[in-house]
């Protein structure tokens, strides 16, 4: 695991997490697992740990490509789902992830009939996105990315969709603050939604803001993950 | 500059101290973001500044050495021309036998005075005939109606020349020159529309490479396309789009980053465009301004404000411009929600829902 | 299996922070200008011509 750069074990997971599902985005034919290529199995504490941080993006590379997930990075998401739900008091921001990790799941590996269904399905408030000041609803929105795929409607993507032109903004003010991950997520959500002003630019700030900011392999992984889905929108 | 939002003297709507977004906006009447909050602050704010000035006038005054080659222009003929270019336009903006429609007129009689009434700048031109600024600080004042006749006696076969045309420098102040030539009367040396286009507002660049140079090149690029908001209708309805879509994006980060003086052109701007004001963007900007601004009236150009209570806690050249630049956006901004109001039949200052008119349109 | 009950501890902490984080500083820093690069006649040297000063304001 590569610490180097990271303020903590779990920064340093994740960082490797976060690469290993870049690479599998750029092959786009891996066979391997991506968890396994990142060291972590189901008795990894701090693996998991960062798989829930990653959330459903550990699967990104299958859900955009059309394949079926490995089965050892189905287990250890399914093992992430149940080995840190969301405190009662958890943000709500923890809520949608953590929803989203598990609607992921059912979508991509259904479970075997008869089988106990993961645990809670219900969709977490959204109200306070729909309120929120386009500062903070793209800050949020942007801690939020993973939910930026295709054909996994929620109440956060509609807020999205909805608010393209604040989402716009906020990727403006983003890359003026030099915030490269927000920008990142930002603009991943407007490839995915759509609606952005002609005016903004959106492939040549996303190129920008890869260049700038891709030290960060999270940053990488939501250019990429916007230009595979504006690719699959304009075809 | 590096800020933090911590240290935003504000506390800008939706951010907690930590600089967290807040997950229930908590706007209050008359805070930041509010409805009507613009126009609770804006009245105080433009007879504070013009105060301010009012009170600082001799120092707008033009030293005895102001034509020697040694003397610095840009803090004695700039400051001035500014004076009598914002002065101006407030005169024009506020209603007549206000307090504000007169002291403006005071500030502008007081900046003519100071340039003998045109005589000076002639000299200035005989000084430095091959040169654009004294004719554009001319300008200021004939848009005014203030004119002399041996400065444009002298400046007519020298604006008529190739050389005036093909004067190199940027396309934002090739416009201001079109302007000024508007103003004197005499026939532009080239069309504005195709200098426009060369602007980086008129190319309707990339909104995230705003900066302070292309900030202060676009906030100009509107006061000389609109005559220093004189005349909204002269902004083309693409760039009106544009700058409805992402003036809200720019302000922001002038905020956080302290630069006062850009967030006040760029209030300017918002206030210049033609149609209903941009309602939501005035109500969350002015508030925050009208905190920066001192007791006295003084806005600093950038950076944390002073907390020095005593009337000059700023030097004169590092708030002069802002401060006078705050008097103009307000006075524009006073004229344009009042005139939204009138067109919505609404008493002044009750104002509904977002106004988002020609909001540029989303891509197909 | 599993670490420590401490490191556990540590882990949730780091856990709930990434999962929510606050917004990173903004870091504001606009371009400088530079004069233009002037070929001197006679020298042949290229000089540096020192930057015209910053305008303050528009």
């Amino acid at each position: 695991m590569d610490q180097k750069h990271a303020s903590s074990p779990l920064a340093g997971a994740v960082h490797d997490l976060a690469t290993e599902v870049v690479l599998a985005l750029r092959s786009g034919d891996h066979l391997a697992t991506v968890c396994g290529a990142a060291g972590i199995d189901e008795e990894n504490r701090t693996g998991i740990a960062a798989v829930r941080v990653i959330g459903a993006d550990l699967l990104l590379p299958s859900v955009l490509y059309g394949r079926h997930p490995h089965p050892g990075d189905v287990a250890v998401l399914d093992r992430a789902v149940r080995e840190f739900p969301p405190k009662p008091d958890a943000p709500a921001a923890t809520a949608w992830s953590h929803w989203h990790m598990i609607s992921t799941l059912q979508r991509m590996a259904p479970p075997a009939p008869g089988a106990a269904a993961p645990g809670t399905y219900a969709e977490p408030d959204a109200a306070w996105l729909e309120e929120a000041p386009w500062q903070a609803f793209t800050h949020q929105l942007s801690v939020l990315a993973p939910l930026a795929v295709p054909a996994a409607p929620s109440a956060v993507q509609r807020a999205a969709a909805n608010r393209a032109v604040d989402l716009s903004r906020g990727f403006v003010r983003a890359v003026r603050r030099r915030d490269w991950l927000q920008a990142a997520g930002a603009g991943r959500w407007l490839a995915a939604t759509g609606g952005e002003p002609a005016t903004l630019g959106l492939d040549r700030g996303l190129d920008f803001v890869e260049l700038m900011g891709g030290h960060d392999p999270r940053v990488t992984l939501h250019v990429r993950a916007a230009r595979l889905m504006a690719e699959a929108r304009a075809r | 500059m590096t800020t933090t939002a911590t240290e935003d003297p504000q506390g800008r709507p939706g951010q907690d101290p930590q600089g967290r977004p807040a997950r229930e906006p908590a706007f209050t009447p008359g805070a930041s973001g509010a409805s009507g909050a613009a126009l609770a602050v804006l009245p105080g704010v433009l007879a504070s500044a013009l105060a301010w000035t009012d009170a600082h006038r001799t120092r707008f005054a033009l030293p005895d050495d102001v034509l020697e080659p040694h003397t610095q222009v840009n803090a004695t003929l700039k400051p001035l021309g500014e004076l009598a270019q914002l002065g101006s336009t407030i005169r024009r903006t506020t209603a007549p036998g206000t307090p504000e429609h007169e002291v403006a007129g005071d500030l502008v009689a007081y900046a003519w005075e100071q340039v003998h009434e045109g005589a000076l700048l002639l000299e200035l031109l005989r000084a430095e005939p091959f040169a654009a600024y004294p004719y554009e600080i001319y300008a200021a004042f004939a848009g005014y109606g203030l004119r002399h006749e041996g400065f444009e006696a002298l400046a007519r076969p020298l604006t008529a020349t190739r050389a005036w045309a093909h004067t190199e420098q940027h396309a934002n102040r090739q416009l201001g020159l079109v302007n000024s030539e508007r103003r004197v009367g005499v026939v532009t040396h080239t069309d504005a529309g195709g200098v426009l286009s060369r602007t980086w507002l008129g190319g309707l660049s990339e909104p995230w490479m705003f900066e302070g140079s292309s900030g202060y090149a676009l906030t100009h690029t509107v006061f000389h396309l609109t005559d220093w908001g004189r005349m909204p209708d002269r902004v083309p309805k693409k760039i009106d789009g544009y700058l409805r879509t992402w003036l809200p994006a720019w302000a922001d980060g002038c905020l956080e980053s302290g630069q006062w003086d850009l967030t006040g052109e760029l209030l300017a701007v918002a206030a210049s465009l033609p149609g209903p004001a941009p309602v939501e963007l005035l109500d969350a900007v002015w508030p925050v301004l009208a905190d920066v601004q001192h007791p006295t009236g003084c806005v600093p150009e950038t950076g944390v404000p002073a907390e020095d209570p005593s009337p000059d806690p700023y030097p004169f050249i590092d708030c002069y411009h802002s401060t006078l630049v705050t008097a103009f956006a307000a006075a524009l901004s006073l004229r344009s929600l009042r005139q939204t109001d009138e067109r919505a039949g609404r008493p002044t200052g009750e104002q509904t829902g977002e106004t988002t008119p020609g909001r540029e349109r989303h891509t197909p | 299996m599993f670490t420590t009950d401490t490191t556990a501890t540590d882990i949730e902490l780091d856990l709930d922070a990434a999962l929510n984080p606050g917004e990173v500083e903004g870091l504001y820093r606009d371009s400088r200008e530079c004069a233009y690069l002037a070929l001197l006649a006679g020298g042949g040297a290229l000089l540096l011509s020192p930057p015209t000063p910053r305008p303050k304001k528009g």
